[in-house]
């Protein structure tokens, strides 16, 4: 058989389940709802960083599952959350995407956070401290105390990353919920304070975990020719793909060939702290946050799902705080190269992913998307997309493969599980 | 006999438009030979987002060559780019022999191959908004460019570009 009839290109693959999934996962609105609900606003999520907030008073504002978020730094330097919403008439505090409270606003005083709309005033505590002529209007009904703002779970960790959650029951740390996965960048991320260079945003058409499947698969290097040129050699293949639990992975690292791409030099001199020259570490966490080291400059994705078939991307990318004027415009250069908004690699993604979303939007037939390699768990193997479904076909349950119907352990989940308790038996 | 200010400035207003058009049709060696030898190429923008000077793509003049020297090599989005430009400002130094300029600058995108052809292909948007300000050398034989700042207004650039602007 060469090409296929409908019945035959509908047919179940002659692969496990587990090994693909329906693409219905990546057009659904009602799956995205669900996603919305049972993941997003049940889950630890990065937002910024804490050098985009060096100041006391300094803000930043952000959306989580359609909630609009404002994460202030306060006068004791702390970083807290709270929902960019005011209690009175639910209009948005706060409309730029980032500033400073010590000058006050048209409405308000300094050191407050102020509605613009009725002059009700907060400090970075969240504590409501003006009610627009309350005693006339509210007499002594409503007070202060009352109308305090929603706050948020919030934490700085790995690196001053600043997670927000807008579960309140989370029960577990950022710590907790990284399982382990983020251990490897660590001592790189944790020795000295790190600052955020690069920032560019992305709209793209297509489901945001089409963006995560590809920073979790590296079988599409075969789309860089930066990749395929400074990579492909034992070593590169050699890299491992290691599940943790919750659904996050990371990857292994190698040293890259720089050199091999014209134009293109060794990142060896600026190399992060703990970091082997040249070497490159990426960490894929779920539902969708990347990061990705390479020698002498961190990226990080964070991504905001707008729709079933529509994904905004924020793109960062972080050096030493302590980096001379020199370094720094190195480590620019680095980054830029390869994954500016002009650079070599990023473009050809998010072409890749446009495609993706132009083939699998909402109401397309549904089709069987493969995530089959089995190759011991290295680098073209696709047991990251595999462990991620597993942990979204929990949260959601609804089987990745076929979400109508309920979730059920993958096979080759299963399997590993019976061999790793056997092993354990050994 | 020595130029005049005047027409130097006539003289860089047309090397720019020159080179809008090479840029547009992909005449990358024409551009770089309209470029000095320690020619400076950079986009940036100013980030509100991070409160951040940010510059996006650039280098020296060898590395632009090698960009554009490897562009067959790389999956690029065809969809051609036009830039519509307006030199505002020439500036002529007192000894003539350098100048800045700054030029509003549009770019559009018309889709070739960037989403679904068959739906999307023909169809032109603006893709950034932005200035070039330029710095010039000038030896009395010839004009060229020795520093270029793209100064971007947007900064969604979504699937981005890998052809220099």
């Amino acid at each position: 058989m060469s090409s296929r009839n409908h019945t035959q290109w509908n047919a179940t693959p002659d692969l496990q389940r587990g090994e693909w999934v329906d693409s219905r996962i990546y057009s659904d609105d009602q799956i995205f709802e669900d996603e919305l609900s049972k993941i997003w606003k049940k889950t630890w999520i990065p937002v910024c960083h804490e050098s985009e907030l060096k100041e006391a008073y300094s803000f930043r504002t952000m959306t989580i599952a359609r909630e609009p978020v404002i994460v202030v730094r306060g006068k004791d330097m702390v970083v807290r959350a709270f929902l960019n919403v005011c209690p009175h008439r639910g209009n948005m505090i706060e409309r730029r995407p980032a500033g400073n409270y010590k000058r006050g606003t048209p409405s308000g005083t300094p050191k407050t956070m102020t509605c613009m709309f009725h002059a009700w005033s907060f400090d970075m505590k969240g504590k409501c401290v003006n009610i627009s002529r309350k005693e006339a209007g509210y007499q002594d009904r409503l007070n202060e105390d009352q109308v305090g703002l929603r706050e948020l779970k919030c934490e700085v960790y790995f690196g001053g990353f600043v997670w927000v959650s807008l579960n309140d029951d989370i029960g577990v740390t950022v710590e907790e919920f990284a399982a382990g996965s983020l251990d490897v960048l660590a001592p790189s991320l944790n020795e000295e304070p790190l600052e955020v260079f690069h920032y560019h945003k992305a709209i793209i058409p297509c489901n945001y975990k089409l963006w995560h499947d590809t920073n979790c698969e590296f079988y599409h290097d075969y789309l860089h020719y930066h990749n395929r040129i400074t990579g492909f050699n034992d070593a590169y293949f050699a890299r491992k793909n290691n599940g943790f639990d919750g659904g996050h992975i990371n990857v292994g690292s190698f040293e890259v060939q720089y050199e091999n791409y014209e134009g293109s030099h060794g990142r060896e001199e600026l190399s992060f702290p703990h970091l082997p020259p040249n070497h490159w570490y990426m960490i894929d966490m779920f539902p969708g946050v990347n990061f990705n080291l390479r020698g002498s400059a961190l990226r990080c994705d964070l991504m905001t799902p707008l729709g079933p078939n529509s994904v905004m991307i924020e793109f960062r990318g972080l050096g030493l705080a302590s980096d001379s004027k020199k370094d720094r415009q190195t480590r620019i250069d680095h980054h830029n190269s390869i994954w500016g908004p002009f650079g070599r690699n990023l473009h050809e993604d998010l072409l890749a992913v446009t495609g993706q979303g132009s083939s699998m939007h909402p109401l397309a037939e549904s089709r069987k998307i493969l995530h089959g390699r089995h190759e011991n768990e290295t680098i073209h193997d696709e047991n990251g997309m595999r462990h991620y479904y597993e942990e979204w076909g929990k949260l959601l349950n609804r089987s990745p493969s076929d979400p109508d119907k309920k979730f059920e352990p993958y096979p080759v989940f299963k399997e590993q599980e019976a061999q790793r308790a056997a092993a354990a038996v050994e | 006999m020595a130029v005049s200010h005047h027409e130097i400035k006539e003289q860089i207003r047309e090397l720019i438009y020159n080179t809008c058009i090479h840029l547009d049709d992909y005449e990358w060696q024409k551009w770089h030979n309209n470029c000095a030898d320690n020619f400076n190429y950079a986009i940036r923008a100013f980030s509100p987002e991070v409160q951040t000077d940010i510059k996006y793509h650039g280098g020296d003049k060898e590395y632009m060559e090698s960009i554009t020297n490897m562009l067959n090599k790389h999956n690029s989005d065809q969809s051609p780019l036009r830039r519509h430009c307006t030199v505002y400002r020439v500036d002529v130094a007192e000894d003539g022999k350098s100048a800045t300029a700054i030029s509003s600058l549009t770019v559009h995108q018309t889709q070739l191959d960037g989403v679904n052809s068959h739906v999307d292909a023909g169809t032109t948007s603006v893709f950034l908004v932005g200035r070039y300000n330029d710095t010039f050398v000038i030896d009395g034989k010839s004009i060229k460019f020795e520093d270029r700042e793209v100064r971007l207004d947007t900064r969604r650039l979504d699937k981005g570009t890998h052809w220099p602007i």
